[in-house]
């Protein structure tokens, strides 16, 4: 054996770049280690232990965000740290503490397990850590799919319930759908840049450099544009676009809320970092097949989530469509991304400002919840406002920003990515886009009215779940939510500075 | 010798792959997908890809269909007629079906031959086991540390979505 070679692969290996993957990792260890101490109190400790364990990630993060790996393979090429996959670090960190606080409301109300709930949601983050900076598709794909195991126990996790069984059962059979679409992809682009008679062929072709090379080099192969339309059909699949939407609603109705949230937020996020990476740094040069595939899903993917969601009256069913609607509207900006330069930090800007209006909006729903968690009806918010007058503030500033209501975090979102499409000519599908934007303030408002203006819609006491009072802390949490939507609305300054990349 | 050997596994391979189509008890069904991936992995060894041989012997043939016939004998389907399906249903995948091996026949047929690259120009890589250990354990170490948790969160949720209720440790409350 020769060990100079070895001590140069090794040297490769360069482990400080994943700090803060491995820190969760350690903690997710260190949470099962706390259960075999203390396994009589570890179930009221393990949710401070791990809240503040990912408070601690996130300043090493944010001390650190100028790492000294940034632009520079890691790990041989298998990681690309940058400013995007640092922002999307901090994103995922803010996302998994959220859901950490939903949890301690939801499981409260449940007889569940606790330990493994936190664990699992520690591992998923950690794994979604490293998705967002993947570089080579066999680090894509075994991430992905630690997330998605991950979230096929998470989806069922209350099983006692059948809506979350059926929730997990068809979430498992359409993801390994989605895999399956997603590693037949791979499978045909490497297969084709391996192939010695193509100019520029490669041995490892699974590195997105390389197959860049190879595709500029081979710009209209057929085997790879088939590669490339499957690998972008399953990363559609796990952002929820047209036409691989349909397992969202169900599935967000019988996932715990918590859950819910993780899948709307975090999940969806690093779906859309991954496709940015994809499709800027992997297939630059296949301009003309991804531009037009992603552009129709974004048109489709907005018409069919505002439409869907004008006739719902399950609030996890509503955000869930209400989802597939701002994954139509982050499409349009990946579609945008090789032409305009706003479009990257617009994206990012987005993604932010849904993560503070969906948690505000996730945190009302999480108190309001009943024993049955897939049971959340529109009438169950008659008169919240009222009775419950902070609360009913807190969601009617989340589904303002949601809803893209000028003032707010969401409506700047909405602005910065239009703006980003209108640059990169597309003109058509910003129409549609104005046009469903139009289409979602009816339902987000039809969920206001009923918070705000049926009170006399109330129904008897006790045929609906109380709320559960709202704690010292979660209050604040909620208060900063709402407030931070108010404050990225009027002054987004700052972060749409930091993220012109 | 080896044209003979070629043309042996290959229809193995092809004979038991229809088999798995055609027969109607699911138990043969699934044995004759056994012997085509023998016939696969015998196909991969006069290749060389000894490693491709094995796993695929390994993790196929001995762990998804073990798991196959056990799930069979544990529905215990015997006597049971299979639901008909809807005419339509049935008639479009054989059309599909069809379609696809004729025009894989076809293209044989019109392309004649692959062709075969000159000796020396196919880099001769991964075929040997201790490359692949090799690589596992240096370039590719992260991804392997990855699905060490990815194994284990499988095997908590299994124990968490399998426990009988009132079982468990860390309820609270």
């Amino acid at each position: 054996m020769d060990l100079s070679l070895l001590q140069h692969l090794a040297a490769g290996n360069t482990w400080g770049a994943i700090r803060p993957e491995l820190a969760l990792g350690c903690l997710a260890l260190g949470l099962l280690v706390l259960d075999l101490l203390f396994p009589k109190r570890a179930g009221g400790l393990v949710a401070c232990v791990s809240l503040a364990g990912q408070l601690a990630v996130l300043a090493d993060v944010l001390c650190h965000f100028h790492s000294v790996w940034l632009n520079q393979d890691t790990f041989n090429g298998l990681l690309h740290p940058s400013l995007a996959g640092q922002a999307m670090r901090v994103f995922l960190l803010l996302s998994s503490i959220l859901v950490v606080l939903l949890a301690r409301v939801t499981l409260a109300k449940h007889p569940a397990p606790r330990i493994e709930f936190y664990h699992i949601v520690l591992v998923v983050t950690a794994a979604l850590m490293l998705l967002v900076q993947s570089n080579h598709f066999v680090m894509l794909f075994l991430a992905l799919e630690t997330v998605t195991v991950g979230f096929y126990i998470l989806v069922s996790y209350f099983r006692t319930s059948t809506a979350s069984l059926e929730a997990g059962l068809k979430y498992l059979i359409l993801g390994a759908l989605s895999s399956a679409l997603l590693l037949f992809g791979i499978a045909i682009l490497y297969g084709v840049a391996g192939n010695p008679f193509l100019p520029g062929h490669s041995a490892d072709a699974m590195r997105y450099a390389e197959l860049a090379q190879f595709l500029t080099l081979n710009p209209h192969n057929f085997l790879a544009s088939v590669g490339i339309v499957l690998v972008l059909a399953g990363v559609a699949f796990k952002v929820g676009a047209f036409p691989f939407q349909i397992w969202i609603p169900d599935v967000y109705q019988g996932a715990p809320t918590p859950v819910t949230a993780f899948l709307a937020v975090a999940s969806k996020g690093a779906g859309f970092a991954v496709l940015l990476g994809l499709v800027l740094r992997a297939f630059p040069s296949y301009g003309w097949l991804v531009t037009p595939v992603i552009t129709a899903m974004a048109v489709a993917t907005i018409l069919f989530g505002n439409l869907a969601a004008l006739t719902q009256h399950n609030v996890k069913r509503l955000i869930g469509l209400s989802g597939v609607s701002h994954a139509g509207f982050l499409l349009l900006g990946v579609a945008a991304a090789p032409y305009a330069p706003l479009a990257v930090g617009a994206i990012y800007f987005y993604l932010l400002a849904y993560l503070i209006a969906s948690f505000t909006v996730f945190g009302v729903m999480a108190h309001l919840a009943g024993p049955e968690d897939s049971d959340q009806e529109l009438e169950h918010y008659a008169g919240l406002a009222k009775d419950h007058p902070f609360l009913g503030a807190v969601l009617a500033i989340g589904l303002g920003s949601l809803a893209g209501i000028p003032p707010l975090a969401g409506f700047m979102g909405k602005f910065f990515v239009f703006v980003a499409a209108y640059q990169a000519g597309m003109h058509g599908a910003l129409v549609v886009a104005i046009a469903g934007v139009v289409v979602s303030i009816y339902y987000y408002f039809g969920w206001i009215k009923a918070a705000y203006f049926e009170a006399w819609k109330a129904p008897a006491a006790g045929s609906v779940p109380v709320p559960t009072p709202v704690g010292k802390l979660f209050g604040l949490v909620l208060g900063v939510l709402a407030l931070g939507s108010i404050v990225l609305g009027f002054y987004p300054g700052p972060l749409g500075h930091w993220l012109q990349w | 010798m080896g044209q003979f050997l070629f043309s042996v596994f290959a229809c193995l391979t092809v004979v038991c792959a229809a088999g798995v189509v055609v027969c109607k008890n699911v138990v043969n069904a699934a044995m004759c997908l056994l012997l085509s991936l023998l016939g696969v992995a015998a196909l991969f060894v006069r290749l060389d890809a000894f490693l491709l041989a094995f796993l695929l012997l390994l993790v196929y043939a001995g762990a998804v269909v073990a798991l196959f016939l056990f799930i069979i004998m544990l529905l215990d389907t015997r006597g049971q007629q299979a639901p008909q399906a809807r005419r339509g249903l049935t008639v479009a995948p054989r059309i599909a079906a069809a379609a696809l091996v004729v025009a894989g026949l076809a293209s044989l047929f019109v392309k004649g031959r692959l062709a075969t690259p000159a000796v020396g120009t196919v880099p001769a890589l991964g075929a040997s086991l201790k490359l692949h250990a090799y690589l596992l354990f240096t370039t590719y170490l992260l991804p392997v540390e990855i699905i060490s948790f990815l194994l284990l969160i499988a095997m908590l949720g299994v124990i968490v979505l399998s426990k009988r209720e009132g079982e468990h440790s860390g309820y609270g409350n």
